[in-house]
């Protein structure tokens, strides 16, 4: 593109006024901005989170992407049918389900394992979305560690360990955000 | 012999000690002007006791002594290592003549006599005592240290780090002018090249910010660009240059430019505090006699450290006001703007301390003293009306849309 191009639209630098001229106005300006933003840390008012010692505020916590949990019915069986549509959606390829024949009247199939690499996973919550019966979910659980690969790949007894940890304080959100499914 | 090197060691020690508090404080205002809460976990070592962070510096020290001193392979050797040691024998050796107090009375310890207790002689708080030539070693010295900027890039083979010694040079070079100017209707008011002196001076009569205010700030503006510190950072830019002349040092020789850097700018503060705030000298508190007690020695060291330490509080703050100078604005502020002010400054102070030794030879009428701070008032107001309103500094940014093609491709 030519400097003399048409489409260009030029726009002039606004001119200074006195007081950008005199200069010294302008730097006191500049100086007591700081000042106040100086003042206000000394006495203590600061974004920062001291992180070990407090707990960062979670904003909205349902909306929070965070550890998965493996939702449970009201009979406390596993909610998920094994359609494989989240690991179909998950772009880390993180999801391993194992299928098997359902025991009970009311669906066919039943995860017989599903295990997430939390370490392979990105916190996308596209699974979350995918799942036609809201039985996968992210919570709120941001601090996640542990000693070795092999830990952090979590079973189907541990992610819904994680629902009976969190469900009371996160419900589950087809209910939460006004669903009907159950 | 003694008395000397126990100031030598005081001092090195103290600025040294300085220096690494000061990275602390300025990380540490560098937060707060941020919102942040800065370093505040390191205190003692294998306790949990933090002490707001105070163990930092030993602990940032420690880390930078251990890093791997790495030479590249393409540097002139030689002049690669002699580089940050000139820079920093330079910066230290300033400290020489820079007092740290006023005086203190005679005393003995361990059996040792400093000063003439007999004849009620003071001992001088600074290495080296009347020294008739302090503030031109001070100028001789802070212009060695271009040298190993200078030197350091040119020794790197690193094009960052030959642009930061470039720059650099230009720089200390156009600004060592109106540094100097600043200074000299100081020295034409005092007589005397000593700090000593000078602070003496000050303490009889007023602080020369009051007395020469266009002198002060254009010392103040020099000694930033002097110090390298923000808005005059142009050697070692870190958006432009990596890290400037020092793109290519690590380990302990990255320490030397580091701390040499640093006292620079308390180099600066110093001089800035003696020369315009008046020294260790304020009103109500510390008298103006030249001889000491115990007691107003010991408070004139505080007033001239607490002075020096807001000068550095102040280098800190500006550092986050204001966004760095382009090199061309760099060069027109120093050489259309500082230069020029810094001339009128001189020559008014040469003919309004002309005109009161006339008429006013001991310099002790308060009509005279007052009559002159008012008219370099009057100049310093005028002068700077006159110099912004010409817009010496504005520059036309606009691009030239005239131009065809070819004559932009002859210009690239």
């Amino acid at each position: 593109m030519q400097a003399n191009d048409p489409n260009i639209k030029w726009i002039a630098e606004p001119q200074l006024g006195l007081t950008g001229k005199m200069y010294l106005p302008l730097v006191a300006q500049g100086l007591t901005t700081v000042m106040k933003h100086v003042a206000k840390a000394v006495i203590g008012q600061t974004v920062t989170v001291s992180y070990p010692e407090e707990e960062p505020t979670i904003g909205n916590p349902l909306i929070y992407r965070g550890v998965h949990r493996l939702n449970k019915d009201d009979k406390g069986r596993v909610k998920c049918v094994a359609c494989f549509l989240c690991a179909t959606a998950c772009p880390a390829h993180c999801i391993d389900i194992v299928a098997a024949e359902s025991p009970w009247n009311d669906r066919e199939k039943y995860p017989e394992s599903f295990s997430i690499d939390e370490l392979r996973c990105i916190y996308c919550g596209m699974c979350e979305e995918a799942c036609p019966v809201d039985a996968v979910e992210l919570t709120s659980l941001y601090n996640l560690t542990g000693r070795s690969r092999e830990e952090m790949i979590f079973d189907k007894e541990k992610l819904l360990s994680v629902y009976d940890m969190t469900k009371d304080k996160e419900p589950m959100k087809s209910t939460a955000m006004g669903g009907t499914a159950t | 012999m003694l008395e000397a090197l126990i100031k030598t060691a005081l001092m090195i020690g103290g600025v040294m000690t300085a220096a690494a508090y000061f990275v602390l404080l300025e990380r540490k205002m560098a937060a707060w002007a941020q919102d942040r809460i800065g370093p505040n976990r390191v205190g003692i070592p294998l306790t949990k006791i933090k002490l707001f962070g105070l163990g930092q510096p030993a602990a940032d020290g420690l880390k930078i002594l251990l890093k791997e001193a790495h030479t590249p392979s393409q540097v002139d050797k030689r002049m690669y290592l002699l580089a940050p040691i000139i820079i920093l024998i330079a910066a230290l050796s300033v400290f020489a003549v820079v007092p740290f107090g006023s005086t203190v009375p005679a005393f003995s310890l361990f059996g040792f006599e400093f000063g003439d207790i007999a004849e009620n002689q003071q001992v001088q708080l600074v290495v080296a005592p009347g020294c008739g030539i302090a503030l031109l070693l001070i100028f001789a010295l802070s212009s060695i240290a271009v040298y190993g900027v200078i030197l350091g890039g040119w020794a790197s083979n690193s094009k960052y780090s030959f642009l930061g010694g470039l720059r650099s040079s230009a720089q200390l070079i156009a600004y060592e002018l109106p540094l100097g100017l600043g200074i000299l209707s100081v020295i034409l008011a005092t007589g005397s090249l000593d700090l000593s002196v000078i602070m003496q001076h000050q303490a009889e009569h007023a602080w020369f910010a009051f007395a020469q205010p266009l002198g002060f700030v254009v010392f103040v503006i020099a000694a930033f660009a002097e110090a390298a510190r923000l808005p005059f950072d142009l050697p070692e830019c870190e958006q432009e240059l990596v890290g400037g002349y020092h793109t290519e040092y690590s380990g302990i020789k990255l320490l030397m430019f580091l701390v040499a850097e640093y006292l620079h700018m308390v180099t600066a503060a110093f001089l800035i505090t003696i020369l315009f705030l008046g020294g260790w000298h304020l009103v109500g508190l510390t008298g103006s006699s030249e001889t000491t007690t115990w007691f107003t020695a010991i408070v004139r060291m505080i007033v001239l450290t607490t002075k020096m330490t807001l000068v550095v509080a102040f280098f800190m703050l500006v550092r986050w006001s204001w966004p760095r100078f382009r090199f061309d604005q760099l060069m027109g502020l120093g050489w259309k703007v500082m230069l020029p002010l810094g001339l009128v400054n001189f020559v008014a102070m040469a003919i309004f301390y002309e005109l009161r030794t006339n008429f006013d030879h001991d310099w002790t009428s308060w009509t005279w003293g007052l009559g002159v701070i008012a008219l370099s008032w009057g100049t310093a107001i005028v002068a700077w009306f006159v110099t912004s309103l010409s817009g010496a500094v504005m520059s036309d940014n606009a691009p030239r849309r005239n131009l065809d093609l070819y004559e932009v491709d002859s210009q690239i």
